[in-house]
């Protein structure tokens, strides 16, 4: 059930990306890594993906704009925001736009698969 | 003294003017004076000219004896007197009234005499016209034969001859020869009574003769002392003009000599009665100018300078009124800048840790996640996916110390306070040490413009060393390879601020970031190479040392940062 789910993370921590897409990867997602936001972008623009997982605070396009730059272009695609400590106001801006969930950092691998799961659930129906 | 200025100018002016007017006015008085007797003079010479043309006509007059002569002499002796009687008494008075009266009376005396004297010829032709008479008569009766045989012919045409010889000399000799002759008479005949009327006119003649040159003697005399009376007024005139002259040329050498002495001593005197004031003024200001404000213009002179005292003392006073309010306004600021101070650097320090926080945030996420991972599947990891794993745990803990570094260099640079005299030159030098090995491994050039003297700020050495270490680096990392970097120390002249300019040939920062440059955490570096700490902490060194950190940028032409020191203070 889980197959053809396509996720992208953008962080331009590439540790991240990496650890990310073999984690999720290992759980069955297809699963893009990208640490430069603006071919991230791009890349969403080409091929829809499923869910987002993004870095708040980043070179050239921010987290924020990725967000809505996806939430323009498709509605349905669930986004996940990862931020550093402390920043509720973002968090609260983000869930206004329209994320899914925000994650914060320092956070553990089932965090993430919890929120995606959730994700994939709220995908489905 | 209650003297305006004003007067006092007015004195110091007018008495030297009062000098030169007295001495120009009794000069003119002198000189108007000399003029009269000038007129004087005149009149003098005038007198004399015609008491000389007197005595030209006297002597005319003695040598013809006639009335035509006399008639001159005495229409010339009219004008004479006349001319006297026209000279005004005031000129008589002022030349002599006591000579005038001499004159007068010596010229009456002459016209009288004149006059006797041609009474006298007259009586002398006539008894020339008796003796001649009784001559011719006594020579009829001699050649008669009437007269003794003593007496002959020849005798008597002697006697005539000695007669008219007397009457043409009038001399002693002629006298005396006649005189004999007729004594001869006597002798050889005592009682020729007809030779007696001879005898008797002849003895007339001598006595007329007589007379009349007694009589021309005395006009002589009087002539004479005419001339003398003359002589000696034209001489007094003229020696009262000289007198006059040197009166006036000593008078002016007077006054020039009070002039040059009293007159600048005069001016001199006023100039600094005048100026007294204003110099005390002057001092007082001069002293509230270095600083001490209770000084107070002394009140003492009552003139102009009086109420500029009193309005200098007020305004003053109202100074001294606002500079001790404002005194404590500074007073009150700097306890209020001190507590600012003390809570911008809580908020710093806030905002530090808050960073600081962040920045450690992603390499232990990237730790923890890896950790995580690697214990997820340990199983069944190959050897160099487990080399990955551990080669990325080293990386983000060298990260992270990397963090935890700079925190502490920047803390120990806070705190460490001591500030000295450092000759930035040296500190300048030494840290190109520092930074040679970047130099050397990135093939940058260092160009250095760096005077060969010492120039002193008052600094923290270690402060200074950052400053510079960490420009310096960023210089570096911008070029990355092939660059120069120019450091260039420049102090425009003595107590002018030091400049430290710092040039690479680097690719510029944007308009968007060189706003952010100074922001702590601030950087464009990759992820794990910069913590963008640097130039905030630079700058805020830099204040610390009261100078400034300034950027210039120009895309890809490359960056300056200027740093500029204020230069060490004895006093301070
Ligand atoms: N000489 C320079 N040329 C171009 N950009 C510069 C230069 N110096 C600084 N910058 C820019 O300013 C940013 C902030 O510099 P700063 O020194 O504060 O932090 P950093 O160098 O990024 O990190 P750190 O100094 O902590 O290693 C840099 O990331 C860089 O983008
Ligand atoms: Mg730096």
């Amino acid at each position: 059930m889980e197959n053809n789910i396509r996720i992208m993370v953008v962080d331009d921590e590439p540790i991240v990306g990496k650890r990310l897409k073999q984690t999720l990867e290992k759980d069955g997602y297809v699963v893009e890594a990208f640490t430069d936001s603006l071919i991230a972008t791009n890349e969403f623009e080409k091929n829809p993906f499923d869910i987002i997982i993004t870095d708040l605070k980043m070179e050239k396009i921010d987290g924020m704009n990725i967000l809505e730059n996806v939430k323009r272009k498709n509605p349905d695609t669930k986004v996940i925001i990862i931020t550093g400590v402390g920043k509720w106001l973002t968090a609260t801006e983000a869930f206004e736009k329209g994320a899914f969930d925000f994650i914060i950092k320092p956070f553990k691998l089932d965090e993430i698969r919890d929120v995606v799961q959730r994700a994939v659930k709220d995908l489905s129906t | 003294m209650r003297l305006k200025i004003w007067h006092k100018m007015i004195i110091g002016i007018a008495i030297p003017s009062l000098i030169v007017v007295l001495g120009s006015l009794i000069n003119y008085g002198y000189i108007s004076d000399t003029e009269n007797r000038q007129r004087y003079v005149l009149i003098a010479d005038d007198l004399k000219e015609h008491v000389l043309e007197v005595r030209r006509n006297e002597k005319n007059f003695f040598h013809f004896k006639n009335a035509d002569y006399l008639h001159n002499l005495q229409s010339e002796i009219s004008t004479l007197a006349t001319s006297v009687k026209h000279i005004s008494p005031k000129a008589v008075e002022e030349i002599g009234k006591e000579e005038f009266a001499l004159f007068n009376e010596t010229l009456n005396a002459y016209a009288n005499l004149l006059n006797d004297l041609y009474e006298s010829y007259q009586q002398e032709s006539q008894v020339v016209e008796e003796v001649r008479a009784e001559g011719r008569e006594l020579e009829t009766l001699v050649s008669q034969g009437k007269l003794s045989q003593e007496i002959t012919t020849s005798f008597i045409l002697h006697l005539r001859l000695l007669e008219k010889n007397y009457m043409l000399f009038r001399d002693k000799k002629s006298f005396n020869e006649l005189n004999n002759r007729l004594k001869q008479i006597r002798n050889v005949t005592p009682f020729c009574y007809r030779c007696n009327p001879y005898i008797a006119a002849i003895n007339n003649l001598f006595s007329t003769y007589n007379k009349s040159d007694a009589l021309a003697n005395k006009i002589q005399d009087t002539g004479n002392s005419l001339e003398v009376i003359t002589g000696k007024i034209v001489v007094r005139e003229r020696e009262k003009i000289g007198v006059f002259f040197t009166k006036t040329k000593r008078l002016l050498v007077i006054a020039l000599i009070i002039l040059c002495t009293v007159g600048p001593l005069l001016v001199y005197k006023t100039a600094s009665y005048i100026v007294a004031p204003i110099k005390r003024l002057a001092e007082i200001t001069e002293k509230i100018a270095e600083g001490d404000l209770t000084q107070r213009a002394p009140l003492r002179e009552h003139d102009e300078t009086y109420s500029l005292s009193t309005s200098f003392n007020t305004m003053l006073d109202h100074l001294q009124l606002t500079h001790d309010s404002l005194e404590h306004s500074l007073q009150l600021l700097h306890q209020k800048q001190a507590q600012l101070v003390e809570s911008e650097k809580r908020a710093t320090l806030g905002l530090l840790v808050s960073g600081v926080a962040h920045e450690l945030n992603n390499p232990l996420n990237n730790i923890s996640l890896t950790a995580e991972t690697m214990r997820e599947g340990l199983e069944e990891f190959s050897r160099e996916e487990l080399d990955d794993y551990i080669k990325d745990i080293l990386s983000q803990s060298e990260r992270a110390h990397n963090i935890v570094e700079n925190l502490l260099d920047f803390a120990r640079a806070r705190r460490s306070t001591i500030m000295e005299k450092q000759d930035i030159i040296r500190i300048v030098k030494e840290s190109f040490h520092l930074v040679a090995n970047q130099l050397r491994i990135n093939n940058i050039k260092l160009e250095q413009h760096i005077p060969d003297i010492a120039l002193f700020v008052k600094g923290n050495r270690s402060k200074l060393e950052q400053i510079l270490v960490s420009i310096f680096t960023n210089a570096i990392q911008a070029m990355k390879t092939d660059g120069t970097l120019t450091v260039r120390v420049t102090q425009e002249s003595e107590n002018k601020n030091i400049l430290i300019k710092i040039h690479d040939t680097g690719p510029g920062i944007s308009e968007n970031d060189i706003k952010n440059i100074f922001e702590p955490f601030f950087t464009t570096k990759p992820v794990g190479e910069g913590t963008g700490l640097g130039l905030s902490v630079s700058r805020s060194l830099v204040m610390e040392h009261k100078g400034e950190l300034r950027v210039e940028s120009t895309l890809d032409k490359g960056t300056t940062f200027i740093i500029t020191l204020p230069p060490f203070e004895v006093t301070s």
